[in-house]
């Protein structure tokens, strides 16, 4: 989607510090050449297919689709692309710019740690160094993915500065960029930020919806009626409803978190149900989770993904101007969700997914028999092994960690050096 | 002239660069940085900048940002915060006080409001470091009506054009970002400890090179900040700049000695 000099409607923009601003020229312009060279876009679809085995899926869930006796029910299966997320789109298309403007390093930010995995798989592959940024709780709680990232080569910094998230991360990578303007690219992992980069990644992700559109056609001959995605950032739902903005009949619902509660700091409802304010921070305007003083405040999910205090400008316009529907979905009954679709079709969703694939159960069974929706199915579980055996309450996993952690090896003392050495 | 430009240069005449001190509203409480921004005006620095702290403040180092994380652990009101300022500037009619925050705390508060509300209070100017001059119609408009100076920011990756037009509009004075980074020692400028002294020389250098541009297009005084704690940084500015802004070694030092130990520091940067 076009923006208007960086804007979307009221959001949108660049409002980053003065020493920002010759980079920030310099990735518009680099951009805007890329994306209409035709030798980037064949560089950049080679890469899609051969390094994260794309196009992914369109896939019909027969067993869902009876058990709700509604809708017909179709998952985009963004969870096939390398590194089971579709943050991999992004990351190739940034990472090839990266090359084109002759910078070394890339820095970035990632809450769970997705967004972290793939930056720095496309690092290693790129022959790029790698900087992530992650809160130190978000470390704690997602300490697999930073253990990949490290073996990636990646230097991985943790964030010990407010609550320790991943806004904190955002801003400690911005704090970054204005140190190392000069060699590095900040690699944001979502529709976010100052512009163009909340079209560049939704530039980058829209070919989730491309192909849509032409699997849509090719498997039951027309365009889905309703598509469903969640939203954190909000890549993924640019991704998928972009290229269907001009196609009115196809409707588009979008599915934030609703954590545990609506009070401040339980959820991460920026959208729906008017709990969020407009503001402008990070580097853009958009709805934020502020208290009347406008001060960013915590949020929650369950899924780590999609526990950000703003949300890309793109959905927050397309949401005011009422293009996309926003819902919500509790923690409970994401898990639900995530337990029927393992149960019924055999797949194993993220926990921000399941957010979709919630918020698209519910309307199931009262859509017409006919109608088709398309759920985007934006990652896998794998990664939330540890949360889902938590909340399903699974009573021979912590005697699994117990009999892991009795046979782990321990190691000298000073083999923490080298760990060290890479967190410096 | 503005106000501010017109106290700086009166300043000036007696004084070869000029001290502006800053201090984070609200820490570690909000008596204790009132009391704080008193002593230093009583010791005679010629401008306080006082930061209105945010959750998120993009700009600032870890001194600065763990100081307004602190702060807020407390409400904060800026309607309080200019009426406290305002019996300051009140106090001490020899020094000036600047307000510095980033937009969002402002942008709920009311940009009009807040240029209204600063002129009552003797507030003569605002610094907005996320808020570029393209984005800042509705701000400069309301800074306008008000007789206050909306302070703008260059910094040495501003591009030629740009900081000739910036350096043209800039009224009270000029915001001379000294470096690449945010403020004060920054865990991001691994490489600066390495530098060889033949690079701190070209550094030097490039450094009055840069002043000199800004010199030759700026309408307005000129103050340099970010990174400034040590002595031969200030002398290197007389001359060439009329303001010297001291924040995160200033900070750093009160949170090591308390007034005591920031009153020491100021006094070898700036005394004779």
């Amino acid at each position: 989607m076009k923006s208007e000099n960086g804007f979307y409607g009221q959001y949108g923009g660049s409002y980053i510090p003065e020493i920002l601003y010759s980079s920030q020229q310099q990735i518009l312009q680099a951009f805007e050449e890329a994306k209409n060279d035709p030798e980037f876009l064949a560089e950049l679809n080679k890469q899609w297919q051969q390094f994260s085995g794309r196009p992914t899926p369109l896939t019909f869930c027969e067993n869902l689709t009876n058990h709700f006796g509604g809708a017909q029910i179709y998952l985009k299966r963004e969870d096939l692309n390398h590194s089971g997320a579709h943050k991999m789109n992004n990351v190739i298309g940034q990472g090839l710019l990266v090359k084109r403007m002759g910078k070394k390093r890339v820095i970035a930010e990632t809450g769970a740690g997705q967004h972290g995995i793939a930056t720095a798989l496309v690092a290693a592959r790129l022959g790029l160094e790698c900087t992530i940024y992650m809160g130190a709780k978000d470390i704690e709680r997602q300490y697999p993915n930073v253990f990949w990232m490290k073996q990636l080569g990646a230097t991985v910094v943790p964030v010990t500065t407010g609550a320790q998230t991943l806004r904190d991360a955002l801003d400690e990578a911005l704090r970054d960029w204005s140190s190392s303007h000069e060699e590095s690219h900040y690699l944001i992992g979502t529709s976010c930020g100052c512009a163009p980069f909340p079209e560049m990644v939704a530039f980058f992700q829209s070919v989730i919806g491309n192909e849509v559109r032409e699997q849509s056609v090719a498997q039951f001959g027309q365009f889905p009626d309703r598509l469903y995605a969640c939203v954190g950032g909000g890549s993924n739902a640019c991704g998928l409803f972009l290229p269907f903005l001009e196609d009115e009949n196809v409707e588009m619902v979008g599915v934030e978190a609703g954590g545990k509660g609506l009070e401040l700091g339980e959820h991460s409802i920026r959208l729906s149900h008017n709990l969020g304010q407009p503001g402008i921070a990070q580097g853009f305007a958009t709805m934020f989770l502020q208290d009347d003083a406008g001060q960013l405040q915590e949020t929650h999910s369950i899924a780590a993904g999609l526990d950000y205090v703003g949300v890309s400008p793109i959905i927050a316009h397309l949401a005011e101007t009422g293009r996309v529907q926003m819902t919500y979905a509790m923690d409970d009954e994401v898990i639900e969700a995530c337990t029927l679709l393992l149960k019924k079709e055999g797949i194993i969703p993220a926990l921000e997914s399941s957010h979709a694939l919630a918020g698209a159960f519910k309307d199931a069974p009262n859509l017409p028999k006919e109608s088709r929706i398309v759920i985007n199915l934006s990652g896998r579980g794998d990664k939330d092994i540890f949360n889902v055996a938590k909340a399903v309450e699974d009573e021979t996993f912590p005697q699994f960690l117990n009999d892991y952690l009795a046979s782990y090896p321990t190691f000298p003392a000073d083999n923490s050096h080298a760990n060290k050495e890479q967190n410096a | 002239m503005s106000q501010l430009a017109t106290f700086i240069d009166k300043k000036r005449q007696k004084k070869p660069i000029l001290a502006m001190t800053h201090v984070v509203y609200g820490y570690p409480s909000v008596q204790e940085s009132l009391d704080w921004m008193a002593r230093l005006m009583e010791e005679g620095v010629d401008f306080i900048e006082v930061q209105f702290p945010f959750s998120d403040p993009v700009a600032d180092g870890p001194s600065i940002v763990a100081a307004c994380h602190r702060a807020l652990e407390q409400k904060l009101d800026v309607d309080t915060c200019l009426s406290q300022l305002g019996k300051l500037a009140k106090d001490f009619p020899e020094s000036r006080i600047v307000l510095m925050s980033y937009l969002n705390p402002m942008y709920r508060f009311g940009l009009e409001k807040l240029a209204k509300r600063a002129a009552e209070e003797n507030i003569l100017g605002l610094i907005l470091p996320d808020l570029p001059i393209e984005q800042s119609a509705t701000y400069r408009t309301a800074c306008e009506a008000n007789n206050i100076d909306p302070v703008w920011l260059v910094t040495p990756a501003t591009p030629k054009d740009r900081l000739t037009m910036l350096a043209g509009q800039a009224s009270g004075f000029l915001y001379c970002v000294a470096r690449s980074g945010v403020t004060g020692h920054s865990s991001h400028e691994g490489k600066s400890h390495e530098r060889k002294s033949h690079e701190e020389k070209d550094q030097t250098n490039q450094l009055d090179d840069y002043l000199a541009e800004i010199n030759s297009h700026a309408n307005a005084p000129i103050g340099v900040g970010f990174g400034l704690r040590e002595r031969s940084q200030i002398e290197q500015l007389t001359g060439k700049a009329d303001i010297a802004i001291l924040g995160s070694a200033l900070l750093d030092a009160y949170n090591e000695g308390g007034q005591e130990a920031g009153i020491e520091l100021i006094k070898m940067l700036f005394t004779k």
